[in-house]
């Protein structure tokens, strides 16, 4: 069993289900690639590297987009 | 109309180009001569203290000489909100008149032939007890570039002497580096007056052939290691009589406005020397201010800058002071000696030039209360500077 | 109209436009176009992870999807939500992640009620957001001494606040921000309480260099229509202050006359 915290709080996840990397995660999530920021475990992560960067159980992922605002 | 920039230009890039180098000269003169009395009304109603360039143009024009009397009531309430019912004094003590350099108007000129006096230190001191027992907290150190002699370490230690007598203390010396600046800021000086004498570089050429002080660009960037120094008190002015005054006016608002938007811990001051007769000094060869251009100067300079200092010296007459004062004057000096050791009178040096309001202290201070204006005689204290 | 130069980068529209508030993505997308503004605001939030359907955020995609072609519109992050500066920080940091563009609006508010601007740490982040070579505006209380120290530090802009965000009070800061503009030498951008076209007329008048609105115009029942009322305001107002406007006259006090003692000379 794998535990990822997501934007705060723990997801957890069944063994072979884990995402091995951000693009995984992000997959899983059904989470739009072209507009996220992602830090892990508080690095920033560029988004041509979500599908190089391995994740395993215990870090901490932040999933930021763009919204509107003022 | 000139829109105002906010580039990083230097003072020299930014006077010569407006022409107000003397580049420009007949172009300037030209537009004066072609403002209107409409555009001095729209000058006027604009706000107290709004400074553009083509504001203070109209305001000096000769068709402004018209308006005189609407913006002394102006400069008069202007003065009256933001300074009060005060004027600060202060007196010079004039440290040495042994000089290196060539300047055509002074008296001091190296190549004039009178007996030089320098003060010791202890001399300097004896000097200030006798200003200091005439009321004034506020001390104007002034030399004539004897930098051998009246050296930064001998104003260091005059300076950190002084302290005890005198919450304020400024120097009017030959420039400095930034450095020296510091160093004397650390031994209690606050503020720097440094004239340019004149921003047109031609004339500056003709009136200062010989010696450091020939250096226009050395000069003019003067006073940014000043307030680079951190100094509180910059005093800036032309000598007038050397040129246009009006395109001096505008030169010297210009260099004013870039100090003050640029350092603006620095409070920018205004002097209003005019030539006075001096020994072995033709005044044919100048360009005359009358009291109704220097009027005009003043309010002009008062209606764009409404928070600068405005200083006047006993250089002017006792009945022209007195009328000052209402006009935007804020620190004056009064029973003033231009000769070193001229306090104590025991060395009989010749003055820098003859001044004109030869009243006490004491009179002047009351003048200035018929008027119904407070002399402040002390406006600060060192220990918000010292360690 | 004269080109608005921020960071070296020139600009035609003086109306800068924040994408917030609006009924939806489209409207916002129609508004924005009416406008004629070169630059829009956006936020960073985290991603809600249960909803699928964002359906707000396609239309800021569209907008920038590509953002290393060259838009329409320079998107301009904001750091809102951020309370302290390391906070603000961070988002600068991810939001250039994201885009790769470096200008930043830095705006640390830690209060929930006014959304009002913490000088302290708004300063504390802009030194360090510059020194990393963003482009920082920030957004501050019509405070002319913090801008100064944020123009001492390097900031590309000021924005001082008319009135509290989404208050659409006007320039109740007016005289302070008469002072700023004064002291300024970087662009003023009047950013937040403007609720009335008149109000960002105002703003440029006095010699603001552009203005931020986004209330006014996404809440207005027709948004599309108010936002090309706020760009023909703003060109007003600008032009009215390149024309030298004509302030009240003062009428000076009759009292003795004081040059009267020139006549004799």
């Amino acid at each position: 069993m794998g535990v990822l915290k997501i934007n705060g709080k723990e997801k957890q996840f069944a063994e072979d289900k884990m995402p091995a990397t951000i693009a995984d995660l992000l997959s899983i999530l059904g989470v739009d690639s072209a507009t996220v920021v992602a830090e892990l475990d508080g690095k920033i992560i560029e988004r041509n590297k979500f599908g190089q960067t391995p994740i395993c159980s215990g870090q901490s992922i932040e999933l930021v987009r763009f919204v509107p605002g003022g | 109309m000139i829109v105002p920039t906010r580039q990083h230009a230097d003072i020299k890039q930014i006077l010569a180009d407006r022409g107000l180098d003397g580049s420009g000269r007949d172009v300037w003169n030209k537009r004066l001569g072609e403002i209107t009395s409409a555009e001095v009304e729209w000058a006027l109603s604009r706000p107290p203290g709004y400074y553009v360039l083509d504001r203070l143009l109209t305001l000096i024009s000769p068709v402004a000489e018209s308006y005189l009397e609407q913006m002394a009531q102006l400069a008069h309430s202007l003065t009256l909100q933001r300074f009060g019912r005060t004027v600060r004094l202060y007196a010079p003590l004039y440290l040495s008149n042994f000089c290196v350099n060539d300047c055509i108007y002074c008296g001091f000129n190296r190549t004039h032939d009178f007996p030089r006096v320098r003060l010791t230190v202890e001399q300097a001191l004896a000097e200030a007890d006798i200003i200091a027992g005439e009321g004034f907290k506020d001390l104007l150190l002034v030399s004539s570039e004897d930098r051998s002699f009246v050296s930064v370490d001998y104003l260091a230690e005059l300076a950190t002497k002084l302290r005890e007598k005198f919450s304020s203390l400024s120097v009017e010396i030959y420039q400095l580096t930034r450095d020296e600046y510091e160093k004397l800021f650390a031994a209690g000086i606050e503020g720097v007056t440094l004239y340019q004498e004149t921003y047109d570089r031609d004339m500056y050429r003709r009136y200062h052939p010989a010696g450091p002080k020939a250096d226009y660009d050395g000069r003019l960037s003067a006073a940014d290691a000043i307030t680079q120094a951190k100094m509180r008190e910059i005093g800036l002015g032309v000598l007038l009589g050397l040129s246009d005054w009006r395109l001096e006016t505008l030169a010297l608002a210009e260099h004013a406005h870039y100090l003050i938007k640029r350092y603006w811990q620095s409070h920018v001051s205004f002097s209003f020397p005019r030539l006075r007769p001096a020994r072995d000094v033709d005044r044919a060869q100048f360009m005359l201010v009358s009291d109704k251009n220097l009027v005009q100067m003043i309010l002009a300079l008062r209606l764009c800058f409404a928070d600068a200092g405005f200083t006047l010296s006993t250089r002017e007459p006792a009945h022209l002071r007195d009328h000052l004062v209402k006009l935007g004057i804020t620190k004056m000096s009064a029973g003033s000696k231009t000769n070193p050791g001229g306090y104590s009178g025991r060395t009989g040096a010749v003055e820098q030039f003859e001044i004109d309001d030869t009243r006490t202290p004491a009179q002047v201070a009351a003048m200035l209360k018929t008027h119904g204006l407070e002399p402040v005689w002390k406006d600060w204290d060192s220990a918000f500077t010292s360690i | 109209m004269d080109k608005l130069i921020i960071a070296g980068r020139e600009f035609n529209s003086r109306l800068l436009v924040g994408t917030g508030k609006f009924s939806s993505s489209s409207v916002m997308a129609q508004a924005v176009e009416a406008s004629g503004t070169e630059i829009i605001t956006v936020a960073l939030r985290r991603v809600d992870i249960t909803n699928e359907n964002d359906d707000m955020l396609a239309a800021i995609a569209r907008l920038s999807a590509k953002p290393r072609d060259r838009t329409k519109y320079l998107l301009l992050p904001n750091t809102s939500g951020a309370r302290t500066a390391d906070e603000a920080v961070r988002l600068a940091r991810l939001a250039r992640a994201a885009t790769g563009i470096n200008w930043v609006k830095l705006e640390v508010t830690p209060d929930p009620y006014y959304l009002l601007p913490d000088p302290v740490e708004t300063l504390k982040a802009a030194e360090i957001l510059v020194k990393e070579d963003f482009v920082v505006l920030p957004y501050i209380n019509a405070d002319p001494v913090l801008s100064r120290r944020l123009q001492d530090v390097g900031t590309a802009t000021v924005m001082p606040l008319g009135s509290p965000i989404g208050s659409n009070r006007g320039l109740k800061t007016r005289a302070a921000i008469e002072i700023i503009i004064e002291q300024a030498s970087v662009p003023v951008v009047v950013d937040a309480g403007l609720g009335l076209p008149s109000h960002a007329a105002e703003a440029m008048e006095i010699g603001a260099d552009a203005v931020l609105v986004n209330t006014a115009i996404a809440t207005a029942t027709d948004p599309v229509k108010m936002a090309e009322s706020f760009k023909l305001a703003v060109q007003a107002g600008r032009t009215a202050f390149l024309a030298g406007a004509a302030g009240k006259t003062k009428h000076a006090s009759a009292s003795s006359p004081l040059t009267g003692f020139l006549r004799d000379q």
